[in-house]
């Protein structure tokens, strides 16, 4: 057995048909009156519909919500550039870099000894002179000994020769 | 925080080593005449090596030393003299470098300069000048670098430093890898 405030609820919803409409609407004291704050109901319900039925969330909906944005977060952090200075454009032009002097240096290096120029193990003779009012005709070469002891040997020729006695101790 | 005392100490001792050993050298200069004779007199220890290049390059059979100088460089920077009756022969040294100590080598006949000359003297290689004829015979100046006797038998006695034998190592390997 429904009460009259059930059945004002359902009449006003527009849930009563047949014969229990017609019981509820001659048990009310004014049709008319009733009928407008029907209308009146109606209209405040669908208004209420409008303005509040999009912004209202089921749980389950927030947090989906909630999780979506939460992956949109975490993506766009993986994706951001990282601080360090060892990016791979400059760690390639570092290695280029290195690269390109180790083989200067190594020419450099290389090219120090030409070929035909004295080897630093061997004594080097840089100049040499003799007096040109005692020995007009002196001359001199330098060469290497051909063995294993690696003597440099600076030869005069046309010195003047000297008495024997020179040769005492 | 401990290692870089140590570190210190290693490269403090290389350094010792290093120069230790470089300072442990002596130029032998000797003025030889050489000359051909019947019986020639056994040639000077110092010459014991360079004999066969000597008498191949001269053609003589005796060398004899008429005058020497035996001197242990410690700064590179040292002059010396060695002198017979009327030559002389005065060395300048100019420093050291990687190929060897810069000379200036005067050779005096009492007190004329008869040859001058520059030149840089390597461990590895003797220096060999063709002097006057002098009568029969061929004034000779040698220049020779040798170990120091006093630090060659030190080496000798004492066992061998590991650090050190270890970088005189890879100074021969540097050396062979870039000549």
């Amino acid at each position: 057995m429904k009460t009259f405030e059930e059945k004002w609820t359902a009449w006003l919803d527009g849930q009563l048909s047949g014969k229990e409409l017609i019981e509820f609407e001659a048990t009310l004291p004014d049709l008319a009156v009733a009928e407008a704050e029907k209308r009146d109901a109606q209209k405040l319900g669908s208004f209420l519909k409008q303005q509040l039925g999009a912004q209202i969330l089921s749980n389950a909906e927030f947090f989906s919500h909630q999780l979506h944005e939460r992956i949109a977060r975490d993506t766009q952090d993986r994706h951001r550039p990282t601080s360090t200075w060892w990016t791979i454009p400059r760690l390639v032009w570092s290695g280029a870099t290195a690269l390109a002097l180790f083989v200067i240096t190594t020419v450099v290096l290389m090219n120090q000894h030409q070929p035909g120029e004295q080897s630093e193990y061997l004594t080097q003779i840089l100049n040499s002179r003799v007096d040109p009012a005692a020995n007009p005709n002196a001359t001199i070469y330098i060469f290497e000994s051909k063995n294993d002891n690696k003597v440099t040997v600076l030869w005069t020729e046309g010195l003047q020769t000297l008495p024997a006695d020179y040769a005492a101790k | 925080m401990q290692l870089r005392p140590l570190l210190l100490a290693v490269f403090f001792a290389l350094a010792v080593s290093a120069v230790s050993a470089d300072a442990a050298q002596a130029v032998w200069s000797g003025l030889v005449i050489a000359e051909n004779v019947p019986q020639p007199t056994p040639i000077p220890p110092e010459l014991t090596k360079l004999e066969p290049t000597l008498k191949e390059l001269f053609g003589y059979n005796q060398f004899e030393v008429i005058g020497q100088s035996n001197k242990t460089l410690k700064t590179g920077q040292e002059d010396w003299l060695a002198n017979s009756k009327y030559f002389g022969l005065h060395v300048d040294a100019r420093g050291e470098n990687d190929s060897g100590y810069a000379l200036n080598l005067k050779l005096y006949k009492e007190n004329d300069v008869l040859l001058e000359t520059d030149a840089t003297l390597s461990k590895s290689s003797p220096l060999v000048i063709k002097g006057p004829q002098v009568g029969s015979g061929q004034l000779l100046l040698v220049l020779v670098v040798k170990d120091d006797e006093q630090a060659h038998r030190r080496r000798h006695a004492e066992p061998a430093n590991p650090i050190t034998a270890g970088w005189h190592r890879l100074r021969r390997i540097i050396h062979n890898v870039i000549p």
